[in-house]
C-alpha cells in the first residue's frame, strides 16, 4: 500500500435497541488528506462521528489512531487523543471573549492564576496566522455565525488536533463565507491537519475533498479518490438506486399575474419591485443576510411595510397580520422548519390541519372523523413516511418534516407559496421529492416564489430568477439566461 | 397488537396518573384508618363531601392555572388576586351596603382587569411571566390589606352563600363540587375538541411554528391570562360563600397548589401537553393526601413538607418523562 494511515476503522458496529446504526464499517483515513463522508440522512454519519468523538461507544470493531487501537469513552479522551469535532449547531460560550473560547477546557496558567495575556497572545497568532479578521476580545455573541464556525476551528487548532472533524459546517454559510472556509480548511491541509468533512452539498465535496467515504444504511458502500467519481455516481452511491432526473421541472401553464410588488421597504429591504405570474416558480437568489426572507416577511403580514405596494390578483392589499395573508390564499414555508415550520410535540395529523382547522370543523368544533382521514390523505399524497399518523413530527426525519409543512399549505390550499430555503438539511433523496411536489404544485396552478442559497436548485426549477444583495434588487434572469456565473456576478 | 394494548395503557397511565393516585390513596387510607380506629372513618360519604368540598375553590382557580401552563405561561398573582376581588366584595357589600349582584359585577371587573394586566404584560410587552405575575401579586395582596386594614370581614356572602354551602340532590353533592365539575366538563371539551382548543395546544407546543400557522398567540396567551383572572373571582366568590367570611389569608398559596395540582395532573410545565381534567383529578390528590393524614393524626406542618415533595416528585417524573424522547 505504501499509504498513510492516520485513523482506521475496522469493522465498527453500533447498535441501538431495533437499530443497526453501524453495521461492520471499516473506513481508512489517509494523513493530511480532505475526507469526505456522504451519505443520506440516517445513513449513520451521525453515530460514526459521535463513535470518533467518544460520545458513543462501538458494540465491535476498533479505531486505530496512528496505528494505535484506541477507546475512548468520553470526548475528552477522544481531544486528548487529537480529535476534535466541529458541530453542525455551534457551541461556544457566547458571553465570553473569542480568546477565552479558544481556550476553553484548556486554560492556559501562570502559577496558580490564569494567564489572560499569554492566552490572548496565543489566540492572536493563531487568528494572524489563518489570515482572519477577528477581534480576540469581542465577545462571540457579537459574531456572525461564519465567524463563530471559525472560533470553533481555531478552538480546535489550539488543541493540537491531529483530525479534525467538520459536520456540515456550510449549512449556515454565505457563499462567500465559504471561500473563506474552504481556504481555511485547506490551509490546516498543507499543514498535515486531516479532515474528515460531512456534508449534503456534493459540489463542495468535489470542491474540497481528496477522498470520499460513501455510508448507507449503516454500511460502508465505497472510498474512492474523488477523482474516479462525477456527481451521478455518487448520488447513487448513496441512495442505491438509479436517481431519475433531479430537477423534474417542467414549464407550467403561465397565466396573468397574481402578484405584485411594487417598491417595496422595510428595514434595509429598499425599493423591491416585482411581479410573479400565476402558474410560476419564481426564485429569489441572494446570500444569506441579502433580505430575502425579511422581504417575504413584509409580503405576508408578518412585518410592516415602510411603503410600497402590494398587489394580490390585481387588488392592492394590506396585510395586519399574517393570518390576513393566509387568508387570501397565501402561504409561507418557513426558514427554520424545526421551530417554524411544525410543532414537533404535535401528531402529523395535527400538524397537517393546523393553518387550515376551519376545514375540520364546524360550529367550531373539530370532526375527529374527517380530519384523520383527510390529513392520511394528504400525507399519503405526498408520500410522507411515518409509523402512524399520530406519531409526533420531532420523530420523522428531516425529509418527511419538510413534506409534512408543505402538506399543510397544501391543506390551507394556499395559492401563493413562498418556500424559503425549502431543501435546508434534507438529503439528496428527500430533495428530488420535495422537488417533484413542486413541479405538482405549479402543475395543479399554484404559483410558487422559492427563496434558496442552492443555485442549482434555483437554475433547475425556477421560470424566474430575482437577485437581491444588502436588501436591494440587482436584476432579474429568465430560466434561459440564468448562469450560476451570471447570479454570482450580480450577487457582489 | 398486546404492545399496541401496552402503548395504549403507558399512555392511559401518562394522562392520567393522578387518577391512579387517588385510587391507590383510597385503598391505603381505608385500609389504615380500619386498622386504626376499628371503623371506618376516611371512605365515608361526610368525609368525601368535605374533601371535594375544600378541592373545589383551588381546583376552580387551578383550572385557569392549568391552561395557562399547556400554553407555557403561569400566573403567580392568582391566589391574591382571589384575595382582592375577595376584599373589595366584602367592603362593597358589608361596609358600602352595595346589593349582591352589583358588588359581584365589579368583582368580575376586577378579576378581568387585573388578569389583562398579567397578560398584556406578559404577551405584548413581553415582560417574564414570572417577574409580572409576581408584581401583580404584591399589588394585589397590598391593596386587599388597605382596604380592610387586614381585619377579617365577617357575614358575607349572606345572599348567594348556597354557592360555597348548598347541597343538591338529597343533601349528597355541594353546589360548589357541581360547579367545578361542571367547569372542568367544559373546559375539557373545549381545549380538545374544539379550534380554540388545538390552537392552545399548538401555542403550548411552539410559540413559532404556531405563529407560522397563522394563529394569533399574542391573543390567545393574553386570553388565557384574562381566562385566569375570571376563574380566580369565581373561586373567590365561592369561597366566601363558603367560609361567610373574607379575610386577606383568603386564597393564600393558591397560585402554588394550583400549579401542583396541574403538574400532578399531567400537564407539563414546557407546555403543549397534558389534560386540564387531569388538573382536578391533582387537586382531588393533593386534598386527598392531606385529609387521610390529619385523620391519621399527622402533624399538620407535615404537610407542607408532604406538599413539596409531592411537587418535586411530579416534576422530576415530568422531566424524566420528556427527556426519553430525545
Amino acid at each position: 500500500m505504501g499509504k498513510d494511515y492516520i485513523l482506521s476503522l475496522q469493522g465498527i458496529s453500533k447498535e441501538f435497541p431495533g437499530v443497526k446504526a453501524l453495521d461492520n464499517v471499516t473506513i481508512e483515513v489517509e494523513r493530511g488528506t480532505i475526507h469526505g463522508l456522504v451519505g443520506e440522512n440516517g445513513a449513520g454519519k451521525s453515530t460514526l462521528i459521535k463513535v470518533l468523538a467518544g460520545i458513543y461507544q462501538p458494540n465491535a470493531g476498533q479505531i486505530l489512531l496512528e496505528g494505535q487501537a484506541q477507546t475512548f469513552s468520553s470526548p475528552i479522551e477522544a481531544r486528548r487523543a487529537g480529535i476534535s469535532v466541529v458541530h453542525q449547531e455551534i457551541k461556544l460560550a457566547e458571553p465570553l471573549t473569542v480568546a477565552e473560547n479558544m481556550f476553553l477546557g484548556n486554560i492556559l496558567m501562570k502559577g496558580r492564576l490564569v494567564d489572560w495575556k499569554g492566552m490572548r497572545k496565543r489566540a492572536r497568532e493563531i487568528v494572524d496566522d489563518l489570515g482572519m479578521d477577528i477581534d480576540v476580545n469581542a465577545q462571540v455573541s457579537s459574531l456572525t455565525v461564519a465567524k463563530k464556525q471559525i472560533v470553533e476551528i481555531m478552538h480546535a487548532i489550539n488543541n493540537n488536533s491531529k483530525i479534525l472533524i467538520m459536520d456540515e459546517p456550510s449549512a449556515v454559510l454565505t457563499n462567500r463565507e465559504l471561500e473563506v472556509m474552504f481556504r481555511i480548511v485547506r490551509q490546516l491541509r498543507e499543514r498535515g491537519i486531516t479532515i474528515i468533512y460531512i456534508s449534503h452539498r456534493l459540489n463542495e465535496v468535489f470542491d474540497l475533498c481528496d477522498n470520499v467515504s460513501v455510508l448507507r444504511d449503516g454500511k460502508h458502500i465505497a472510498t474512492k479518490p474523488i477523482g474516479e467519481l462525477d456527481r451521478q455516481s455518487l448520488i447513487n452511491m448513496m441512495v442505491g438506486r438509479e436517481m431519475g432526473q433531479e430537477y423534474p421541472k417542467e414549464p407550467g401553464t403561465i397565466g396573468d399575474t397574481i402578484l405584485k410588488v411594487e417598491g417595496l421597504s422595510r428595514g434595509f429591504v429598499r425599493d423591491i419591485s416585482f411581479e410573479v405570474k400565476s402558474g410560476e416558480v419564481f426564485g429569489i437568489s441572494g446570500l444569506v443576510g441579502a433580505g430575502r426572507t425579511e422581504l417575504a416577511r413584509a409580503i405576508l403580514g408578518i412585518d410592516k411595510p415602510e411603503s410600497g405596494e402590494i398587489y394580490v390578483r390585481g387588488k392592492k392589499v394590506h396585510y395586519h397580520t399574517f393570518a390576513d395573508a393566509i387568508r387570501d390564499g397565501l402561504g409561507l414555508i418557513p426558514e427554520d422548519r424545526k421551530l417554524q415550520g411544525l410543532v414537533q410535540i404535535m401528531s402529523v395529523e395535527r400538524n397537517t390541519t393546523l393553518v387550515n382547522l376551519k376545514r375540520v370543523s364546524q360550529n367550531g368544533v373539530l370532526r375527529k372523523g374527517l380530519e384523520k382521514k383527510l390529513s392520511a390523505e394528504y400525507a399519503q399524497k405526498l408520500r410522507v413516511v411515518t409509523p402512524s399518523m399520530d406519531t409526533q413530527v420531532q420523530f420523522l426525519s428531516g425529509g418527511n418534516q419538510q413534506k409534512v409543512v408543505i402538506a399543510k399549505w397544501l391543506f390551507q390550499d394556499a395559492d401563493i407559496l413562498f418556500l424559503d430555503e425549502p431543501t435546508r438539511g434534507i438529503d439528496v433523496g428527500a430533495k428530488a421529492e420535495i422537488y417533484r411536489l413542486i413541479d405538482q404544485m405549479v402543475k395543479d396552478g399554484k404559483t410558487i416564489i422559492m427563496i434558496s442559497s442552492e443555485m442549482p436548485e434555483l437554475l433547475g426549477m425556477c421560470d424566474r430568477i430575482m437577485v437581491m444583495h444588502e436588501g436591494r434588487k440587482m436584476g432579474e434572469l429568465t430560466a434561459e439566461e440564468a448562469t450560476q456565473e451570471k447570479i454570482m456576478a450580480m450577487c457582489v | 397488537m398486546s404492545t399496541q394494548a401496552g402503548k395504549t395503557i403507558k399512555t392511559f397511565l401518562k394522562n392520567w396518573i393522578s387518577l391512579v393516585g387517588i385510587l391507590l390513596l383510597i385503598v391505603v387510607f381505608s385500609i389504615l384508618s380500619q386498622m386504626r380506629f376499628g371503623a371506618q372513618y376516611f371512605l365515608t360519604l361526610t368525609n368525601w363531601k368535605t374533601i371535594l368540598l375544600q378541592t373545589s375553590t383551588v381546583a376552580i382557580v387551578a383550572l385557569g392555572q392549568s391552561i395557562m401552563l399547556m400554553t407555557g405561561n403561569f400566573d403567580l398573582s392568582l391566589g391574591r388576586m382571589l384575595c382582592l376581588v375577595s376584599c373589595v366584595g366584602a367592603v362593597l357589600m358589608r361596609n358600602l351596603g352595595w346589593p349582591t349582584i352589583p358588588a359581584i359585577l365589579v368583582m368580575f371587573l376586577i378579576g378581568i382587569v387585573v388578569g389583562s394586566i398579567n397578560g398584556a404584560l406578559v404577551s405584548y410587552v413581553r415582560v417574564p411571566a414570572m417577574i409580572a405575575t409576581l408584581g401583580t401579586q404584591y399589588i394585589c395582596y397590598g391593596i386587599s390589606k388597605l382596604i380592610t386594614q387586614a381585619v377579617p370581614i365577617p357575614k358575607v356572602a349572606e345572599g348567594f352563600s348556597w354557592l360555597g354551602r348548598g347541597y343538591i340532590l338529597n343533601n349528597t353533592i355541594p353546589v360548589s363540587v357541581i360547579i367545578m365539575l361542571a367547569l372542568y366538563i367544559a373546559a375539557q371539551f373545549i381545549t380538545t375538541k374544539t379550534r380554540i382548543g388545538r390552537s392552545l395546544y399548538a401555542v403550548g407546543g411552539s410559540r413559532e411554528a404556531a405563529f407560522f400557522s397563522g394563529i394569533n398567540v399574542k391573543r390567545i396567551q393574553f386570553g388565557t391570562f384574562v381566562l385566569g383572572g375570571i376563574l380566580a373571582t369565581f373561586g373567590g366568590l365561592v369561597l366566601m360563600a363558603r367560609l361567610g367570611s373574607v379575610a386577606v389569608t383568603n386564597g393564600e398559596n393558591y397560585e402554588f397548589d394550583a400549579v401542583i395540582g396541574s403538574i400532578i395532573g399531567g400537564v407539563s410545565l414546557t407546555g403543549g401537553k397534558g389534560y386540564v381534567l387531569g388538573t382536578m383529578f391533582g387537586c382531588i390528590f393533593l386534598n386527598v393526601l392531606f385529609n387521610g393524614f390529619s385523620q391519621l393524626g399527622v402533624d399538620p406542618f407535615v404537610q407542607d413538607v408532604l406538599k413539596g415533595i409531592v411537587l418535586v416528585l411530579a416534576v422530576v417524573l415530568d422531566v424524566l418523562s420528556n427527556r426519553k424522547k430525545d
